[in-house]
């Protein structure tokens, strides 16, 4: 059979390779990771919004039983520097981050000491006899009171508590204006999230004395960033610090950033010279872990008699929290708001204004879809006010505005660059898979039995795959744009296959292997995937912003690629036949037309153990280590569809059908793809209907458990139908583009318009995220027409 | 989020209990299910002096049946009430509302009398025992006493039991095979504390409610007898359904926390209460 026509990987739906250790109890996560003579962390955590460090009373804490010893932030003041979150953004300020609080609190929850004892019960026994003594300070709670003149500062250094400021434009906003039809606007509101991922942060740090090396397992999925970064920060070189990421459940963003404790266990295994670990528990992650949005985006629509758009206004302050985040810096969520706020369409003439604020509360850091959910929820409501405005159906309304394929590639007007992809072609496969018809005759029946029933569209663009043309986050020095794959074939014939990504739940080691075997030839249970190490490759970042499968695809690719023609150039020497006339196909090399073909496993034996086969000069090592670099990233796409019913009694919310349609390039593995589109959309569900970070006006965290801090569950859940549109392959390596987040940016937005929708007689229009029972009753209230 | 030190003791025999409980000088906790504890102890809410740990007395798990009531043992777990034949066929209403009561694996090990010793007022079985007349047996090493359903609860986790005490048995009266029923609850994911719940019995004579009941929760401190509406719900039908709601919403005082406003608490609940009687109303015979 001719090679270009035998059945490839890429594409079949294989079972993931990491279910069977993870799902029968075999994974092995930092946890599960505990070496002789551990000391393990508490933390004693600021109860104070903002406050003044005054004295710090250990009282009787040493004499725990089991206690080792206590730390605060002048105990280690010189075993480290801290880690600075900078950025070439003018007027930023970059908040410096330590270990513990230096002076002075800036969140109910930060930490400000730590016990380390031979057991966490010794350490939280000893927890509960020390007094700090605080003086509290002034703060401004909300975000639209921190960015006011004369509020209360919470980093003095700055000057200012906005210490994020940029401005967008593009052509003639107030002419667009002027010449409108109308305009639609509204402030919208996505309230502050938290991840949840189901495995708590952990850290594990070891000191080698012999080596004078530190080891960090770390619940991290930027292992490599974290190598480098501690590398300053302790003033160690990389060959002397190895961060590791072993099994991670879950990040969801959360783990994507450099941590106080992390940071912490670090210092603390050098200085006592044994291992340090600490566990969050749940208490601790939902009051420490970096948290998500907290927008409030003022937006304002022009748009013409046609329902074309005209003009797009935006005024957006995002709520940062105490710190800008490492290495993203806090300029990542509410810059990317206003970046993507004109979405997948035609839009000439754009003004945007974005201040990132700091308030008293647990750091923002990147989470699953990063401003996109945001500046989505607000342009979707906008394009549905306006087509309800017109009179037009939603659908058409997008059909009119979404760019079609000549126009590609088109310039948003932020800036971005919108390669060919599939934005029309998905909205019209979420209309048919829905069946759009027939479920708009069944909203309008259902309606007239009295009940409340909406459909809502979202249509978005992200930009997945960045290569090193652009920052991941604004103005942010890191190169997060290329991707190393270390392949190498051994003496025995396997193959090992070495990434600087770090998988935690995205399936990477099924999926570069599906990519590997078609490249390289060999059998796809002969390769292992090795990543979450900072050892693999000089320099890797990780997994995050849905670049993994683009661009450690890519360079597997290549990488494969270079080892394929080692292995043929061998095979050539050992059948004497001429290179150009073999192929290599699940681990067997032939040549087409012969009878001959020699395995992989042969051929490896032949050139490592044994002598003379190959010509001495002409022998090389099945090896090659590419990098690869997309240099610009690629545009994914989608729309999902919602159809939602409210109860017209006591306001719940139930979605009872959905759709997505997504372009997503070549689909590797469209059994994993399905699985990140139907975890995203929970998530994007929890966004619309559940989840809010609330915190009372004396800044204290009120949603610290999860029986008050709802995440979606398996009830929660719709059944969710899902269109693969594989309009134009992109440009990247393989035609790949990354698809791990977009179901949590589309389905706030669709929702918020299927609930608009359904109380549309009244007049009603979604404007604050989560929607929850009491907000629809307000709402309702407010109306003045409560129905019995 | 680990407890702090305590003795634990298991006890061998009810006797053994009490005794644990007369010397503890009023600083033990007994541990059946654990469900509600076992977190209020990692918070460290509850640092007591002794666990005691009531599981391996024999013959606590049991509903026992008897001519007139069932009587319900202090180690029965949520997954034995809401799957038990004799309270699907007397109180299917109880069964009903074991379908809201927490999630899957809280039920496995969570028990009926100690989710009444809990006492919390957005949980569904202080409102059921309210509503079915229960009478609570509670033991102490120097006797019993027997408690009606109607003064146990006091206050947000606050019971009549005194530290010493422990809840040794829970009797439900049946009610006639013709009572109609209706249970309505609404929470933001189905199995969370209710926003609001109500539970309702009647039995109909001459197209005339009778022995109208109708127990609220989630808009009070304890879980609340709604006697004036029941009132006006008594020898009257569906026609007052309205007044009956009015009466409802007046007497209830929510309070306001993150998840719901008292403004809605109060309005959810006259919906569901709307609903329930409508339900018992129609299943009466």
């Amino acid at each position: 059979m001719d090679v270009e026509l035998r059945p490839k990987l890429v594409g079949q739906r294989i079972k993931r390779f990491e279910d069977p250790r993870l799902l029968t109890g075999a994974g092995r996560f930092v946890d599960d990771i505990t070496p002789p003579g551990t000391l393990f962390l508490a933390f004693r955590r600021s109860d104070h919004p903002h406050a003044l460090i005054k004295s710090i009373d250990l009282g009787s804490a040493l004499s725990v039983p089991g206690v080792v010893a206590v730390f605060d932030a002048t105990d280690i003041e010189n075993d480290l520097r801290p880690a600075i979150p900078s950025s070439r953004m003018k007027g930023y300020y970059a908040t410096p981050l330590w270990p513990l609080a230096r002076g002075k609190v800036r969140y109910v929850g930060e930490p400000v000491l730590a016990v380390a004892a031979e057991s966490r019960y010794a350490a939280e026994d000893a927890l509960d006899r020390i007094q700090i003594d605080y003086e509290s300070l002034p703060f401004a709670n909300r975000a639209e009171d921190a960015v006011a003149d004369g509020a209360p500062l919470l980093h003095e250094d700055a000057g200012t508590n906005a210490i994020v400021v940029r401005s967008f434009g593009r052509g003639d906003v107030d002419a667009a204006f002027a010449g409108a039809a109308f305009s639609v606007g509204a402030t919208f509101r996505l309230r502050r999230k938290t991840p949840v991922a189901i495995e708590n942060r952990c850290y594990l740090a070891e000191w080698d004395k012999r080596r004078s090396a530190l080891t960090l397992h770390s619940s991290t999925n930027i292992p490599g960033v974290i190598r480098d970064v501690l590398s300053d920060c302790l003033d160690l070189p990389g060959n002397r610090l190895r961060v590791i990421a072993p099994d991670v459940g879950g990040s969801f963003g959360s783990k994507g950033s450099l941590y106080p404790e992390e940071m912490l266990v670090a210092v603390l295994a050098r200085k006592l010279q044994r291992p340090i670990k600490w566990t969050s528990d749940r208490l601790e992650d939902l009051a420490s872990t970096s948290q998500a949005f907290d927008e409030i985006m003022q937006a304002e629509l022009a748009v013409d008699a046609d329902g074309r758009l005209l003009g797009l206004k935006a005024d957006v302050i995002g709520d940062i929290g105490a710190y800008s985040i490492y290495p993203w810096t806090g300029a990542l969520e509410p810059v990317q708001v206003v970046s993507f706020m004109p979405g997948p369409y035609r839009l000439e003439n754009y003004q945007a204004r974005v201040r990132g604020v700091v308030t008293p509360k647990a750091p923002t850091g990147p989470y699953r879809g990063v401003g996109r959910p945001a500046a989505t929820f607000a342009m979707e409501r906008l394009i549905d006010m306006a087509a309800r405005r017109l009179g037009l159906d939603p659908a058409e309304m997008r059909r009119r505005n979404l760019i079609t394929a000549p126009e590609f590639p088109y310039r948003s007007a932020s800036g971005i660059i919108w390669d060919r992809s599939g934005f029309q072609e998905c909205l019209q496969a979420a209309c048919d898979k829905a069946n759009y018809d027939s479920l708009l005759r069944k909203r309008d029946e259902a309606r007239a039995e009295g009940r409340w029933v909406g459909i809502g569209f979202a249509s978005y663009a992200e930009l997945t795959g960045i290569g090193s043309r652009i920052s991941v986050a604004p103005g942010m020095p890191i190169n997060t744009g290329t991707e190393t794959a270390t392949i190498r074939i051994d003496a025995t014939g396997s193959i090992t296959a070495a990434f600087g990504i770090a998988s935690h739940g995205q399936g990477l080691e099924t999926t570069l292997a599906q990519v590997i075997a078609d490249e390289l030839g060999c059998r796809i249970e002969d390769i292992e995937i090795q990543h979450g190490d900072s050892a693999l490759v000089p320099m890797g970042t990780g997994t995050y912003a849905s670049r993994s499968a683009v661009l450690g695809g890519g360079a597997a690719t290549l990488s494969a690629r270079v080892v394929r023609t080692k292995v043929l150039k061998a095979a050539a020497h050992l059948m004497e036949l001429p290179v150009d006339k073999l192929v290599a196909h699940n681990g067997i090399v032939s040549a087409p037309g012969s009878n001959q073909s020699i395995t992989f496993k042969e051929i490896a034996n032949a050139v490592y153990a044994q002598m003379g086969r190959i010509p001495h000069n002409a022998r090389e090592d099945l090896v090659a280590s590419e990098t690869y670099d997309p240099y610009f990233g690629t545009a994914t796409s989608a729309t999902h569809l919602a159809m939602i019913e409210i109860d017209t009694g006591t306001y719940g919310v139930t979605v009872t059908r959905y759709v997505v349609a997504e372009d997503c390039g070549r689909v590797i593995n469209p059994m994993i793809v399905d699985g990140q589109v139907q975890g995203a959309v929970a998530q994007g569900i929890g966004v619309a209907l559940l989840e809010e970070v609330i915190h009372d006006d004396d800044g204290q965290i009120v949603t610290a458990s999860l029986a008050d801090y709802l995440i979606p569950i398996a009830g929660t859940m719709p059944p969710i139908g899902i269109v693969h549109v594989e309009t134009v392959l992109p440009p990247t390596q393989g035609g790949f583009r990354g698809m791990g987040e977009g179901g949590t940016i589309g389905a706030p937005a669709a929702i918020a318009n299927a609930v608009s929708d359904a109380l549309s007689a009244m007049g009603i229009e979604i404007t604050t995220l989560p929607i929850t029972p009491d907000r629809i009753f307000q709402l309702i209230t407010q109306q003045g027409s409560l129905p019995q | 989020m680990k407890p702090a030190a305590c003795e634990y003791v298991a006890a061998r025999d009810l006797d053994h209990a009490l005794q644990v409980l007369a010397q503890a000088g009023g600083d033990a906790k007994i541990l059946a299910g654990g469900q509600s504890l076992m977190p209020m102890l990692n918070f460290r809410l509850l640092n007591p002096a002794i666990l005691l740990d009531i599981n391996r007395i024999a013959g606590l798990d049991r509903i026992i049946v008897k001519r007139d009531m069932v009587t319900i043992g202090p180690l029965v777990r949520h997954r034995t009430t809401a799957t038990h034949p004799v309270i699907a066929k007397y109180f299917p209403i109880l069964t009903k509302a074991m379908t809201h009561v927490a999630h899957h694996t809280i039920r496995n090990r969570g028990t009926f009398v100690g989710s009444l010793c809990h006492a919390d007022p957005a949980a569904e079985l202080p409102m059921m025992a309210l509503l079915l007349n229960a009478e609570i047996e509670i033991s102490s090493a120097t006797g019993k006493r027997l408690v009606s359903a109607r003064d146990f609860f006091l206050g947000p986790l606050v019971t009549v039991l005194e530290p010493q005490e422990m809840v040794t048995s829970v009797d439900l009266p049946f009610t006639s095979s013709s009572t109609g029923w209706g249970f309505e609850e609404f929470a933001r994911r189905h199995g969370d504390y209710a926003l609001a719940a109500v539970a309702v019995t009647l039995s109909r004579r001459r197209n005339q409610a009778r022995h109208v009941r109708i127990a609220v929760m989630g808009v009070g401190e304890t879980p609340l007898r709604m006697t004036a509406a029941e009132e006006v719900m008594d020898r009257n039908n569906l026609d007052a359904l309205a007044d009956v709601v009015e009466a409802i919403r007046r007497a209830v005082k929510p309070a306001t926390d993150l998840h719901a406003s008292a403004e809605y608490r109060r309005h959810l609940v006259g919906v569901l209460a709307g609903r329930a009687i409508a339900a018992a109303w129609g299943s009466a015979q």
